[in-house]
């Protein structure tokens, strides 16, 4: 290949000592060069990329894309330091420099360069040539594309404005900034701290303010900072950098009044700044800014603490890198509204907020931002805060429904709802086969013994009752169990028609039914008889004691159920009718005498007679509780039954004074007397 | 250890090409951390002709952290508490305020400069300052009469040294002074 006579060959050894980046595109042709011009203009020019991306494909790229909107042109200029490379192959023919010029191809990658300018560059090439007298031109021909590079090809208007298809506007803007900071890293800086020449490489160059530092002071000095929780210091160390700032922004009439001085939390990962510490940097500023702002809610949990949800601020996201770039892409925007908002708040110590619901956004309790309790809806009125160790209202209306609409597990104690079926329940909890009704034990084997005749013909109060509170115990239970059996397989005797069904809801899914259903219907329709004449009277009978002999065949018997609870049969608990618990039923509950009705049809207790039920309160429970006194019987669980109001019930005692010993015993029973006073004023309305 | 190099080279710095009226010595050349600095009364202010004692303490995170400055030879001026050690009310000395790439001979001026204009209005002194804002003349007075009784002689650095307690010069700003000072100058002379 070296033919010593080829001038090409000397041509070609000059070129590549003045130009050592030159490569050979071709391995197998010498004579084709190809070389990157770097397009870096004397001064830094504004590029402009007018119109919307999807405007005009890259055509000529001579005029301006006519499909861009106006004037927006303007708007989304950019000054740029370094446009992409010019990339220059010249292949060397055979027959040159003699007879044939050097052929020259032109490319920028993206193609930013329009193509009359390419076509010009290009044929430059033969034109110095011609002007060389037919010599060697390469090197007059790469220092003519380089100083046309300088001048930016004479593309640059007189305003110093360049204008670029938006399609390249991503990636022309990337390579400046790659340009920048290889720029950067090449050049030798005096950290201000440490007061030592540092390589650019080995330097941060402030994003708001361009100040320079060796990331080793930086990151010494912000993470020293943090960890002392002092983050106010997070900010650029030259002195007076801020007021710098301001006066920079007050002589361009900008209306910021503040520059900021803060570092956003992306730049400390730039610098970088461990992540876990920008994470703490992140976490103290969020809760300065929560301190500061007069009108933060904190959240009335005491284990929580966090603040309530506001417009004006974002809580910080975890920090994860990628939401931290986010935040900081928002950041401006936030800006002025953080401004306005600190402004607000100076102004303003105190402002009510719009709205009394506050919801924390560390544990989205939604809470009444006055009195701090949980929500209660706009239109009641705060509740006087609960004292300590008192239960709230709320609290015991929950242990009231929990009394009245749950058996509790002989077992384990848990709470368990029915929702409905049988009264032969397992406990999901501790697997314990219990009755639902007085909560005795039952045994595995035959749990249903309990609810028939023993071989002594002993009967238990639950005797016959094995299908009672068929859809469920307690308030909106039941009706639309989904694969439950929702309708009575007897006729109903009174057909007074039972209200729309309300939907089932499951206060304390803790119970499974059993699944032998075949068992329970033989079960159900052996007894039926029975059954029916104890649900007309006392569908929700509790354990307590009759009297009398019942004229149903009610005996009198005793049958021990578990090993802990003592039952005296009663088929015909002393129901007092009761136009307080009517009363107390509110709408749902249609009337009561209507419910003693309905109850007759074990299956169609709908709403009406759950309604009922759901009036008994205190009173009806009550009412057994005063007739078991005299047996001593330890009836703490049965008598949680629902009571059907009774006409022919017997009275013992004036109903006022019923009314307190029942409650008395009860809760006695329960160890719960304490409530009694507070319950009392609540009754005490009603009665 | 960023730290020493770093105070290495402003004390060359200082001691090479030292800013106007400022004159810094080490008192002692194993610790780099205590400066004393002679500061020449400003010529065009009262406290002319006098030479007064600075005691810089420099902290172990330096220059993270503010250098403390306090004046060991006593001074009539509204923002340098009327005591031993005298402490001084510099803006940018506040920890909230320093910025690491502040050097010391910036901070030196800074404290020169006060000599000159007193800030009146960020007192730590407040009868002085408000001798300062109400009585001009009565505050020069009492001003040089302190030069001439302490800044005449020998600097001492040695805050105990800095004079007997002056009867003419009531000290309401004992109480006012925050005290941010460590230290009382250093014993080393």
């Amino acid at each position: 290949m070296a033919d010593t006579g080829d001038d090409r060959d000397v041509e070609l050894g000059s070129l590549s000592a003045i130009f050592p980046e030159i490569q050979h595109p071709h391995p197998d042709d010498p004579y084709t060069i190809l070389l990157d011009l770097p397009v870096t203009p004397s001064q830094a020019v504004t590029v402009f990329f007018p119109g919307p991306v999807d405007s005009a494909p890259p055509q000529g790229n001579d005029g301006p894309p006519a499909a861009g909107p106006g004037q927006r042109a303007a708007v989304d200029s950019h000054q740029l330091a370094h446009l992409p490379p010019l990339r220059l192959e010249i292949a060397f023919g055979s027959k040159y420099p003699a007879e044939q010029p050097p052929k020259a191809s032109v490319s920028t990658s993206p193609p930013w360069l329009p193509a009359a300018t390419i076509k010009q560059l290009e044929d430059d090439a033969a034109r110095l040539w011609e002007d060389m007298g037919r010599d060697m031109v390469g090197f007059a021909y790469i220092d003519h594309v380089q100083q046309a590079a300088e001048r930016v090809f004479d593309l640059v208007d007189v305003n110093g404005s360049l204008e670029v298809d938006p399609s390249y506007k991503i990636a022309i803007l990337d390579y400046d900034i790659q340009a920048r900071k290889a720029a950067f890293d090449k050049e030798t800086y005096e950290c201000g701290v440490c007061l030592e020449p540092k390589k650019g490489s080995a330097c941060h160059k402030m994003l708001d303010c361009g100040h320079v530092f060796c990331v080793a002071c930086l990151q010494d000095f912000y993470e020293a900072a943090i960890k002392e929780g002092n983050v106010a210091a997070v900010r650029c160390p030259a002195p007076s950098c801020a007021r710098e700032r301001e006066k920079a922004a007050g002589s361009s009439g900008k209306k910021r009044k503040k520059p900021r001085t803060y570092i956003n939390p992306s730049e400390l990962l730039q610098i970088p700044i461990d992540p876990e510490t920008v994470k703490r940097y992140v976490d103290i500023k969020y809760k300065l800014e929560l301190e500061a702002d007069k009108n933060t809610i904190y959240c009335p949990r005491s284990w929580c603490g966090g603040a309530a949800r506001s417009k004006k601020r974002k809580k910080p996201e975890g920090l994860e890198l990628a939401e931290v770039e986010e935040e900081s892409g928002s950041e401006d925007d936030d800006i002025d509204d953080g401004d306005q908002a600190e402004a607000e708040g100076k102004s303003k110590p105190y402002k009510a907020p719009d709205s009394l619901l506050a919801i924390c956004e560390d544990c989205d309790f939604a809470f009444c931002s006055r009195c701090r309790q949980s929500w209660h809806g706009e239109y009641v009125l705060c509740a006087p805060p609960a004292e300590k160790g008192q239960p709230s209202a709320e609290e015991n209306a929950t242990l009231e429904y929990l009394r009245y609409y749950t058996t509790p597990c002989p077992t384990c104690s848990v709470p368990a709802q029915k929702t409905m079926g049988c009264n032969h329940m397992i406990c999901a909890r501790c697997q314990t086969h219990f009755c639902y009704l007085c909560a005795a034990w039952l045994s595995e084997d035959n749990p249903y013994s309990h609810f028939n005749e023993d071989s002594k013909g002993n009967k238990t109060s639950c005797y016959g009752r094995l299908w009672e509170l068929e859809l469920g115990d307690g308030d909106d239970v039941g009706h639309n169990f989904a694969g439950g059996p929702v309708h009575a397989p007897h006729p109903a005797p009174a057909p007074a028609p039972a209200p729309a069904p309300v939907p089932a809801q499951r206060v304390i899914p803790e119970i499974e039914e059993p699944d032998d259903d075949d068992d329970d219907n033989e079960d159900h329709n052996r007894n039926g008889r029975g059954r029916d004449n104890h649900g007309a009277r006392d569908v929700r009978a509790a354990a307590g004691p009759a009297l009398e002999a019942h004229a149903d065949g009610g005996q009198v018997g005793i049958a021990r159920e578990g090993p802990l609870v003592l039952r005296i049969a009663a088929n015909r608990p002393a129901a007092p009718a009761r136009g307080g618990a009517a009363r107390r039923g509110g709408g749902r509950g249609a009337a009561a005498a209507v419910g003693a009705q309905q109850q007759q049809g074990r299956n169609q207790r709908g709403g009406a007679a759950r309604g009922a039920a759901a009036q008994r309160g205190w009173r009806g429970r009550g009412a057994n509780n005063n007739n078991n006194n005299n047996n001593n019987n330890p009836a703490g669980r049965g008598p949680r039954r629902r009571e059907v109001p009774d006409v022919g019930g017997d009275f013992v005692l004036a109903p006022a004074d019923q009314e307190w010993v029942r409650q008395f015993v009860q809760l006695a029973l329960n160890d719960q007397e304490d409530i009694l006073l507070m319950m009392e004023d609540d009754e005490g309305a009603d009665i | 250890m960023t730290s020493n190099k770093r105070i290495t080279k402003e004390l060359a710095e200082c001691t090479t090409h030292p800013p106007v009226g400022i004159t810094v010595t080490l008192p002692n050349d194993s610790d780099l951390h205590t400066w004393h600095v002679i500061l020449d009364g400003p010529e065009d202010s009262v406290y002319a002709g006098g030479k007064f004692g600075l005691v810089v303490k420099l902290p172990t995170e330096y220059p993270f952290k503010a250098p403390t400055i306090t004046f060991s030879t006593r001074i009539y001026h509204p923002n340098v508490t009327n005591d031993s050690p005298g402490n001084i009310c510099l803006g940018l000395l506040k920890s909230d305020k320093w910025k690491p790439s502040t050097r010391l001979a910036s901070v030196l001026e800074s404290v020169r400069a006060l000599l000159e204009e007193p800030q009146p209005e960020d007192p730590l002194e407040a009868r002085i300052a408000d001798e300062y804002r109400t009585d001009r003349k009565e505050f020069e007075k009492n001003a040089r009469a302190y030069v001439q009784r302490y800044a005449k002689g020998p600097v001492k650095f040695d805050a105990s040294s800095a004079g007997p307690a002056d009867g003419n010069a009531s000290q309401p700003g004992a109480a006012t002074a925050t005290a941010t000072a460590t230290g009382s100058g250093g014993s080393r002379t």
